[in-house]
């Protein structure tokens, strides 16, 4: 580490202060042991993705040597992938929140002081007070994503009072979520490894998030001869693995979709059987799709009709072992969810569900509870107005665009503190300069992390918590077609002043009056879940193995009884859906054109590459070494008309912000689109590798939402693209 | 006289209202948060797999069904009022949280949860 240059970033001496706590970094290497090293091998959950990959730590002397693969996981066997490996660099890196810091000068100047636990506390606990006494707890706003001790934070948001918990789904598979849920009731995963057929739209499985799910799909693919149709503007991995790549005009999946019923419809190649014993709304989807012809979805997808055709037969044939696989991706049009409602429909009547290489309903496992009187419903509305904007969506998740509207119109009423678990909306929410706005109206931020993210960098407050490898964890059920369950557990003891988020929302709690929801410790808490595990020792179990495997997984065909009722309205699969009629959207998947960028502009796009989880992992020196910027890619069609060279410093603007960054010139893209990765062009200067670093897709992006679940819409946005 | 008047007037109106709506009670919301805890503590003692009374989860009836169950009030096939295990207000709590995770509530699943 140069120390000079690492402290020519901050200005005052506040700021020289707390980055000086900063430089007291620990190497793993450092504490060379001179007697022989007491080895460890301890066996924990990854927590670098949302993957929840199971490992081993390997511990020399209190210091992790390595991390291995733990095999006995199903989920995750023999493999730990790059972010797992890197996963060791959270509690070694020098840029890490190493104590809690309080803000001294204007919010994002960059200067903090450190401060006592104590300090912190009382700070933060004074701010929320005074706004409860002033605004109502409701004026109080609890922003998380997920994790495993994420409840703590929820549940000291929910004991104060306010309605408004918001978490990530909206910025991530809520479209999904809620149209697999309004179909069956239930989302399934999908069987890859199994499967005769795969389509996926966009879903860039084999580039974004290489797990164990993803060597299925190449076992799957390149091995088992599975038949892989992609769908991208864009020639990712993913693309080049297929068996067929079609560059679609981006937003008209949904044409794609409604073509292939049209076609199994039309050409009695459903699934009789199984739409009759299982389904409801068939004869209505019949009607529907008659209009939908592959000659009028080959004009707006640009793919052929007569493949199209093809596909829907061979789709149809290699039934009930063919998907149309939902993928990790986030929403993208304003019509998302109907997208997902066709795809949905479309494994519906091929009969791909319950099946070995279909879709599963998730097998689970019961874990017990630690059992306290929680506190009193919150007396006001959301801020976010699920109930009028959003009536079908899961509104315990909250929508975050539309909450951050009207937190910044202060309507219904206003909201003026944040609290912040781990997210960093100034990155994750499209318009930045919003996000920024709905900050800089708050009287008080706080952040809980590990890293200075961007929106601590506005915080007033910050809490250092101890990293997935300092501490001990509920533990979780990964369902899935083979559910199981994992442990973390601390494999060394915190390298700094850190806590825990128990411990965080106990030194809240305790100043805010709230102590009896939150009398317990870890231990109590785990060995109430555990506690019914069909194990004879079930904590010792997982203190050992760090995952229990039942048994009798994976189980096909469990609902495939004609009396089985699924958890939806009629306790059928809803092709056609009352609820969504009663609540005035389309009950059965409508298609409207998307816009398309005016001449001289593109339609930006996104992505993600393994090495990346969103913008959280930018700064990890060992995972920013395989991408330390992002470029802007473009056609060389584009590029020549507007005097571009690849390599080239650009600018990109849309009607919402600009971003500067290198231009990569390649055939690898529609003419009429742009691309970039997320997660660069950070603010925050104590993320060194990625500050001012290529562009933020955040400044670019414009607020746009799928109307039935309110799901951020990512690929709303046009930008110009000029040589600077 | 004429505040005494108004009263009068406004508890005839109650009146009225709950001879029009006998039923009014019944689809009082009790905190569903709550519930989920007095069907943990109480219910579940005896209703979990291999208890005496059996496996219970809201996915046993649908929300009509619910609402009916405990509209009826009764306990053991008919046998003892509920209100032997749980007091009237506790009732309404349990009730709420199990009639808005019935097997035919609108309840969509989420991430990381």
């Amino acid at each position: 580490m140069d120390r000079r240059k690492f402290l020519k970033f901050s200005a005052g001496g506040a700021a020289g202060a707390a980055m000086g706590a900063s430089l007291a970094c620990v190497h793993p290497f450092a504490h060379a042991p001179a007697k022989a090293a007491e080895r460890l091998e301890i066996p924990t959950t990854c927590e670098m993705c949302v993957n929840k990959c199971s490992v081993i730590a390997v511990v020399e002397d209190g210091v992790i040597h390595k991390l291995n693969p733990n095999p006995e996981n199903p989920k995750s066997r023999s493999m730990l992938c790059a972010r797992g490996n890197a996963g060791m660099q959270t509690v070694y890196d020098s840029a890490r929140l190493k104590r809690p810091l309080i803000r001294v000068g204007k919010r994002g100047e960059g200067n903090w002081r450190p401060a006592s636990w104590d300090e912190a506390f009382d700070f933060a606990a004074k701010k929320l007070s005074e706004t409860k006494e002033k605004y109502g707890p409701q004026g109080t706003l609890w922003s998380s994503t997920e994790s495993f001790q994420e409840v703590f934070f929820q549940n000291l948001g929910s004991a104060l009072g306010s309605p408004n918990l918001v978490r990530h789904p909206t910025l991530c598979l809520a479209s999904v979520n809620l149209a697999y849920s309004m179909t069956f009731g239930t989302v399934p995963s999908f069987d890859l490894l199994n499967s005769k057929y795969i389509i996926m739209s966009g879903a860039n499985r084999l580039e974004s998030f290489i797990t164990p799910d993803t060597m299925d799909l190449i076992e799957s693919a390149e091995y088992r001869k599975a038949k892989l149709i992609y769908l991208d503007p864009r020639f990712t991995v993913t693309a080049s693995k297929a068996d067929e790549w079609y560059p679609i005009r981006p937003g008209t999946d949904l044409a794609f979709m409604l073509a292939m019923l049209n076609v199994i419809v039309g050409e009695n190649r459903y699934d009789k059987e199984f739409v009759a014993n299982y389904t409801v709304g068939f004869d209505k989807l019949t009607e529907h799709v008659k209009q939908f012809t592959p000659d009028w979805a080959e004009k707006e997808t640009e793919i052929p009709a007569k493949d199209i055709v093809r596909i829907a037969h061979e789709f149809s044939d290699a039934a009930p072992r063919a998907v149309y696989y939902a993928g990790r991706r986030s929403s993208w049009y304003r019509e998302d969810f109907h997208t997902r409602r066709a795809q949905a429909i479309l494994n519906a009547i091929v009969g791909s569900w319950d099946r070995e290489g279909g879709m599963v309903p998730n097998g689970k496992i019961a874990l017990g509870e630690y059992l306290f009187l929680p506190w009193d419903d919150p007396t006001a509305p959301r801020v976010d107005e699920m109930d009028k904007n959003f009536p079908l969506a899961a509104k315990g998740d909250g929508a975050y665009l539309k909450l951050r509207e009207n937190v910044i119109a202060g309507s219904p009423y206003p909201v003026k503190a944040w609290m912040v678990h781990k997210q960093d909306p100034m990155n994750a929410l499209p318009d930045q300069s919003r996000t920024l706005q709905m900050i800089q109206q708050m009287d008080f931020v706080g952040v809980i992390d590990i890293q200075m993210s961007d929106t601590a960098w506005y915080a007033d407050v910050i809490f250092p918590e101890s990293t997935y490898l300092e501490r001990t964890d509920p533990v979780e059920v990964l369902s899935g077609i083979v559910p199981v369950v994992v442990y973390r557990q601390q494999v060394v003891k915190p390298a700094h002043d850190t806590k825990t988020t128990l411990e965080i929302s106990q030194g809240l709690a305790k100043r805010l009056g709230l102590s009896q929801y939150f009398d317990y410790t870890m231990d109590q808490w785990v060995a109430a879940q555990v506690k019914d595990l069909p194990l004879e020792m079930p904590l010792e179990h997982l203190k050992k193995h760090g995952v229990y495997v039942p048994k009798d997984f994976p189980k096909y065909g469990s609902t495939l009884n004609p009396d089985h009722r699924f958890v939806t309205k009629s306790g059928k699969i809803e092709l056609f859906s009352e609820r969504l009629e009663e609540a005035k959207y389309d009950p059965l998947p409508v298609y409207h054109a998307p816009a398309q960028p005016p001449s001289g502009k593109f339609r930006l796009i996104l992505g993600r590459r393994a090495y990346f989880t969103h913008s959280s992992t930018g700064n990890n020196a060992w995972l920013n070494q395989f991408a330390p910027e992002n470029r802007l890619w473009l056609s060389p069609g584009s590029a020549e008309r507007i005097g571009i060279s690849d390599g080239d410093m650009v600018e990109v603007a849309s009607t919402v912000g600009t971003a500067r960054l290198k231009a990569k010139v390649t055939q690898e893209i529609r003419p009429d689109c742009v691309f970039m990765l997320h997660g660069y062009g950070k603010k925050a200067k104590w993320q060194r590798l990625v500050a001012g670093v290529g562009g933020s897709d955040a400044e670019l992006l414009e607020t746009a939402w799928d109307k039935v679940s309110g799901n951020a819409a990512m690929h709303e946005t046009f930008v110009s693209v000029r040589k600077v | 006289m004429q505040r005494f008047c108004k009263a009068l007037l406004i508890a005839f109106a109650l009146i009225l209202v709950f001879a029009l709506f006998p039923s009014a009670h019944a689809n009082q919301k009790g905190s569903e948060n709550k519930g989920r805890f007095y069907f943990r503590q109480t219910c579940k003692e005896c209703h979990t797999k291999g208890a005496a009374g059996g496996e219970v989860t809201p996915l046993n009836k649908t929300m009509a069904q619910w609402r009916a169950y405990f509209a009826k009030g009764m306990h053991n096939h008919g046998k003892e009022p509920l209100s032997k295990y749980l007091p009237a207000d506790q009732l309404l709590d349990a009730s709420t949280f199990l009639t808005d995770h019935a097997a035919d509530s609108p309840q969509p699943e989420t991430c990381g949860k």
